[in-house]
């Protein structure tokens, strides 16, 4: 082994272990997150994040939380009001639903038929790349095979010399 | 090409029944489901509980003293319960995002003879998906919602109503 050697296999493997070690801090870090769970959230805080999955039933494109609609604020007043009965978000979520429907929600459920919503763009990407693939072969079989082959000579033996001679004269008969 | 007619002509047909939709009837879910119950007081009065109604039929108004369209049908929310009132028929005003001496001022100088509770912090209207006033509606002997109306009511159509649900229980 050179003397160098093992100095320059330490700098190869350096970008590796500072990989190894960012992994090792995030699974660490991911862990600690996930047993002690998330930062207690206040009572205001839990209301705004109910209030804005809301649509404002009166509003256009509002939500709960943003609307400074009398109703939107009833709503948010009712809300704190069944969290503090002790009430889960789900719970509160499901009241609204049951008494505007499903369009009360600012995304729509994954239930049901409005549940296409989330998967039918992954549907059409998936349709699409399909169609795009099906294309392709068929292009590439229909394309002939002698145009993406190598480039022959269809000149004889004796034209290849005629030509080799005529260029070897010009070249003898260029200045310099 | 006779794709894509085909596929205008599905998305004309979709406009086309929606043009033809009345726009004062939105489909509530609470339609067919058990009435959501409260207790509210009465603006002058003892506290009206709905669940203790059950075996009547209930015509729940939504309305406010500024509601001017809640004025056109006051009338005939009046003359239903002058008409009904002896056959075990309800009629209630539930006054929404209003103060007391208004709507008792109104109730006083419009003459409004059937009971009117008050739902301060809107929660019966909340429990009703309620989006403004007026908004009306029908609760059978059973409890159920049968009917929900936006807009001012339509008298005919709320006796002819009400009379149907009398005459199937004395058949």
């Amino acid at each position: 082994m050179k003397p160098g050697g093992v100095l320059k296999q330490a700098r190869t493997s350096a970008p590796g272990l500072l990989v190894l070690i960012a992994l090792v801090v995030s699974v660490a870090t991911l862990t600690i997150v996930a047993v002690r769970g998330h930062p207690p959230v206040s009572r205001a805080q839990q209301v705004q994040q109910i209030a804005a999955g809301l649509h404002c039933p009166i509003c256009k494109d509002l939500s709960v939380a943003d609307s400074p609609a009398p109703l939107a604020q009833q709503m948010r007043q009712e809300i704190a009001s069944k969290l503090g009965a002790g009430e889960s978000a789900d719970q509160i979520r499901a009241d609204f639903v049951a008494a505007y429907g499903d369009s009360v929600l600012m995304s729509p459920p994954r239930q049901g038929l409005a549940g296409a919503a989330y998967y039918l763009p992954w549907l059409v990407l998936a349709s699409g790349l399909i169609a795009a693939g099906v294309l392709l072969r068929r292009w590439l079989r229909a394309s002939p095979p002698d145009q993406a082959g190598p480039v022959t000579s269809e000149l004889s033996e004796a034209q290849l010399r005629t030509v080799a001679n005529a260029v070897a004269q010009l070249r003898a008969e260029e200045p310099g | 090409m006779a794709g894509v007619i085909a596929l205008v002509a599905v998305i004309v047909a979709l406009l086309a029944t929606g043009l033809g939709r009345d726009p004062s009837v939105i489909a509530s879910p609470l339609v067919g489901r058990a009435a959501p119950n409260f207790t509210l007081p009465q603006l002058d009065g003892p506290s009206v509980t709905l669940s203790k109604l059950r075996g009547q039929i209930v015509v729940l108004n939504f309305w406010a003293s500024w509601c001017t369209e809640c004025q056109v049908e006051q009338s005939a929310l009046d003359r239903t319960w002058q008409q009904f009132q002896d056959s075990g028929v309800v009629v209630i005003g539930v006054d929404f995002e209003d103060t007391a001496g208004d709507a008792r001022n109104y109730v006083r100088t419009a003459n409004v003879t059937y009971p009117v509770v008050e739902d301060a912090g809107a929660r019966a209207a909340l429990a009703y998906g309620l989006r403004g006033v007026p908004e009306t509606f029908v609760v059978n002997r059973s409890g159920r919602i049968v009917s929900h109306v936006v807009g001012p009511i339509n008298a005919a159509r709320l006796g002819n109503e009400i009379n149907t649900m009398l005459d199937a229980r004395s058949r």
